[in-house]
């Protein structure tokens, strides 16, 4: 399996609909340019036309949110084979997904769900990655859940959990700064601890974004700027990995694409600041 | 059951019916006010992405019943018709009915033929680009062969029939739209819906062309769609209608 993760290097964002004009008129200097894989399941049309400008200026880095890997009786094989046509379409330069499911029993919740790290899930988790990798011939990065409950059954951290699967299966990791930030104060741990159990060849991209604060709980809502707690996790991140392709996630009320270009900047000055340290 | 899949199942019946929460208690941390709160987010997920996509696929019902209002339209079509796919693109196709059957959208009888003009546009939006085709083709057809012609018409191409005035109400709602904003209510609105390069038209269209095309649009041979448009419309113009259709590239090819 190829791996074009490593000449990737710098920050992009996400490219959103009421930006479309201006990153093309503008063609602002990113690494690349990240969108949601299932919001370019459509044949043709304007959507499928704004990827294509965007893909001959820039390298796409396809972000899944519905394959649903860890669905415990069955992982659709129609989207996967979507998946696969936009893959061929577009040849991006990063495809990820996210560990978790997102239905079970024909109901969809449309949602990133968390479920308990055990060794049950570790087989299945497994063998899907497997499956996904053989049937889109490369190798896929896995991201780190933000998750409001924790599961009493877990028998090791979504860290450790993460790790494994990249060891059983070749699979790279994503780690989202802010996810693992969200859960520590969720649950309560030290997200640098957390750090120390992943292996900085297997993380081929991290993510940054907003997070909310409803009562005792941060919700992953990636409507604002990062934090400076998540920059600091970032930094320490930097220095234990060094520099990977870094998102600056942007999904609800979206800024102006000055406000993202600068969030993208202050996390390229990191990572070349950090690494001129390490 | 594995304990993931019985995990899972439980998980997805809290999200469902609030009262099946206290089942998450045995496979969640915490007390069981927390993972009542907790479990709430999830729901309230739940709602929102199915919100999200339908108020992509719904714009205009959304201004007419308003933002409270298509929340509360939102939660219900999601609880009786829940998505079934990681890719939402599908999600709402049976808007129409479930507008039809609610009470308190009954009021509002124009609201289903409105859902099923704005799902043709949604579904047009997508649609595959339309290819190349050189209308000289059709002078190639020997005359008596003619009547077989199947039209290919451009991906997205609609007819929707109304009882009411659903062009002029999907009109006034556009964004941009400066014009004054009187709606005849007792008008009956046919729509032709088509793909103009990347763009979705929404344009009246006659009932004599709309007859011809709905049954040239469901695959029926030129000959027998032609034929059923003059029996109920006698002064049907085929020629001035094929003239308008090639030109405007909504006729992209055809099959003998």
């Amino acid at each position: 399996m190829t791996d074009i993760v490593q000449s990737l290097s710098g920050s992009g964002i996400g490219l959103r609909q009421p930006h479309y004009r201006e990153v093309f008129e503008r063609l602002p200097e990113l690494a690349f340019l990240e969108v949601h894989s299932e919001n370019f399941f459509l044949e043709g049309g304007a959507s499928m036309h704004a990827l294509e400008r965007a893909r001959a200026a820039y390298p796409i880095s396809l972000h899944g949110v519905g394959l649903s890997l860890a669905s415990a009786d069955a992982m659709a094989g129609e989207h996967l084979a979507k998946l696969k046509r936009l893959i061929d379409r577009v040849e991006p330069v990063l495809v990820s997904e996210h560990l978790c499911w997102g239905g079970v029993a024909g109901v969809h919740f449309n949602d990133l769900l968390p479920l308990p790290y055990t060794g049950e899930a570790l087989a299945l988790l497994a063998s899907r990655i497997d499956h996904v990798q053989a049937t889109l011939k490369r190798r896929i990065l896995v991201e780190n859940l933000s998750a409001y409950v924790e599961c009493r059954d877990s028998e090791m951290t979504e860290t450790a959990f993460l790790a494994e699967l990249a060891r059983r299966t070749g699979c790279g990791l994503l780690l989202d700064v802010n996810n693992l930030y969200v859960n520590a104060i969720n649950f309560g741990f030290d997200p640098v601890a957390r750090l120390a159990e992943l292996d900085a060849a297997s993380v081929g991209q991290m993510h940054l974004a907003g997070h909310t604060v409803v009562d005792d709980c941060l919700i992953d809502t990636h409507g604002s700027l990062v934090c400076d707690p998540v920059w600091s996790l970032y930094e320490e991140a930097c220095r234990r990995f060094g520099p990977k392709p870094t998102l600056i996630e942007w999904d609800t009320d979206l800024p102006s694409l000055d406000v993202l270009l600068s969030q993208a900047a202050q996390a390229s000055a990191i990572a070349q600041r950090e690494v001129a340290h390490a | 059951m594995p304990e993931l899949l019985h995990f899972q199942t439980d998980f997805a019946a809290a999200l469902r019916e609030r009262r099946s929460t206290p089942a998450m208690q045995r496979w969640l941390a915490g007390s069981d006010e927390l993972v009542e709160r907790r479990m709430a987010i999830y729901r309230a997920n739940m709602v929102a992405a199915a919100e999200k996509a339908l108020a992509s696929a719904y714009p205009v019902i959304r201004q007419v019943v308003g933002e409270d209002f298509f929340h509360g339209l939102a939660r219900e079509y999601q609880r009786g018709t829940p998505s079934t796919s990681g890719d939402l693109t599908g999600f709402g196709a049976t808007f129409d009915a479930f507008l039809a059957a609610f009470e308190h959208t009954r009021v509002m009888p124009y609201l289903p033929d409105l859902a099923r003009l704005e799902w043709a546009v949604h579904r047009a939006y997508g649609a595959a680009d339309a290819p190349d085709w050189d209308p000289a083709a059709l002078g190639t057809v020997e005359p008596e062969r003619q009547a077989a012609i199947r039209f290919h018409w451009a991906p997205g191409t609609a007819v929707v029939a109304s009882g009411h005035p659903i062009v002029r109400i999907w009109t006034i709602h556009q964004p941009g739209y400066d014009g004054e904003f009187s709606v005849a209510w007792d008008l009956a609105d046919t729509a032709l819906v088509s793909r103009d390069g990347f763009a979705v038209s929404v344009n009246y269209c006659r009932p004599d062309d709309a007859a011809f095309m709905a049954a040239s649009l469901a695959g029926q041979p030129f000959g027998n769609a032609a034929a059923d448009a003059l029996a109920a419309h006698p002064h049907f113009d085929l020629g001035a209608l094929l003239g308008r259709a090639i030109s405007a590239r909504l006729i992209c090819g055809f099959t003998l």
